[in-house]
């Protein structure tokens, strides 16, 4: 699922907020992904903050990816009417780029400690 | 949201001491504003009143939490009390110092405080390491705008070539001494002229509203296309 998320965040034309929202949820979509295969599943409730650190315990990434991906949490949650726009090409590339590493990185972890569930 | 810590002033980040040897004048300031102006004391007690005047505080609090000498702060808080800057309020055995929002000259204060020793110097100074980088850095929304309510986030918006990354992660730090979440939105120079000639919305409703400068000023922002 994250795959179709990062190939629609490629087509051309989508606002930045949506490129935003869309690799976001790839990213948190990976991370859900490690913490299921650790046998964890989180709630409807969990917070998407808890996701995202849970990334340091399941496949071990380091601190700067995790706050930097939850980084783009608080700016995920910003989107509000009066704010609608916000969002930069700058910062819409780097949420790719940061979703597309951390799908590469859990695919990686899964091959390794997983590999029954690929 | 974060809940605000009781204190917005940081002590001890003392002077910003910018890089030296930048071209343009509006990046060069050989010395703080506030310290140009006022004496330790004063500035420090300036940060603590105006920054959050919804807060009163006593003497041993105000030694603490602003860094200063009782003696001097004593003196200080008296003749503030005289001119009406303060106001002095009595609950049971302790005597309370309050920021006097009745004064003609509160809300000149506030902004004073705040962009001079609060919010906005400690955001300056958190971004600086990057500031060969940054064409431009303000503040906007409820804090430019002197609206804010206490759990409210500080907005901001970078011009420049740094990432996003880095500017969130640079302000960290600077997020738990003001006790506010704080929102950069970091453009490229070239999206940004892009955008504000295009008349983005967000964009054109951000500049035409108060700013307080981090880096840069009004005219390097008309340089930009606003």
């Amino acid at each position: 699922m994250a795959d179709r998320d990062l190939r629609d965040r490629a087509a051309k034309g989508l606002s930045e907020d949506w490129q935003l929202a869309i690799a976001y949820n790839a990213a948190l979509q990976c991370a859900t992904a490690a913490l299921a295969a650790c046998g964890y599943r989180s709630s409807r409730e969990a917070h998407h903050y808890r996701v995202i650190q849970s990334l340091a315990l399941t496949i071990g990434a380091d601190a700067k990816l995790v706050s930097r991906l939850d980084a783009f949490r608080k700016k995920r949650n910003i989107g509000d009417y009066e704010r609608s726009g916000l969002v930069s090409e700058k910062e819409a590339e780097e949420i790719a780029m940061l979703a597309r590493q951390l799908r590469k990185d859990v695919e990686n972890w899964l091959r390794k400690n997983h590999s029954h569930l690929i | 949201m974060r809940s605000p810590a009781s204190l917005a002033y940081a002590p001890g980040l003392g002077t910003i001491v910018p890089i030296m040897g930048a071209q343009e004048s509006s990046r060069k300031a050989s010395q703080s504003v506030g310290s140009a102006l006022f004496g330790k004391t004063q500035r420090a007690l300036l940060a603590l009143f105006f920054v959050r005047p919804e807060e009163s505080f006593y003497l041993r609090q105000i030694v603490r939490l602003a860094g200063v000498g009782q003696g001097a702060a004593q003196r200080e808080l008296s003749a503030w009390v005289d001119s009406g800057l303060l106001v002095r309020s009595r609950r049971g055995q302790q005597v309370y110092y309050q920021a006097n929002r009745d004064s003609p000259v509160f809300g000149e204060l506030k902004a004073l405080a705040v962009k001079t020793a609060g919010i906005a110097d400690v955001l300056r100074e958190a971004i600086t390491k990057f500031r060969d980088r940054i064409t431009l850095a303000f503040v906007h929304g409820s804090v430019a705008e002197q609206t804010e309510k206490a759990g409210s986030d500080v907005d901001m918006v970078v011009v420049g070539d740094v990432t996003f990354g880095d500017i969130a992660a640079a302000l960290q730090p600077a997020q738990d001494s003001i006790g506010r979440e704080v929102n950069p939105s970091v453009y490229s120079e070239k999206e940004f002229r892009k955008k504000l000639r295009a008349s983005h919305p967000f964009l054109k409703n951000v500049v035409g509203k108060p700013k307080i400068f981090l880096i840069g000023d009004e005219r390097q922002l008309k340089r930009l296309g606003a």
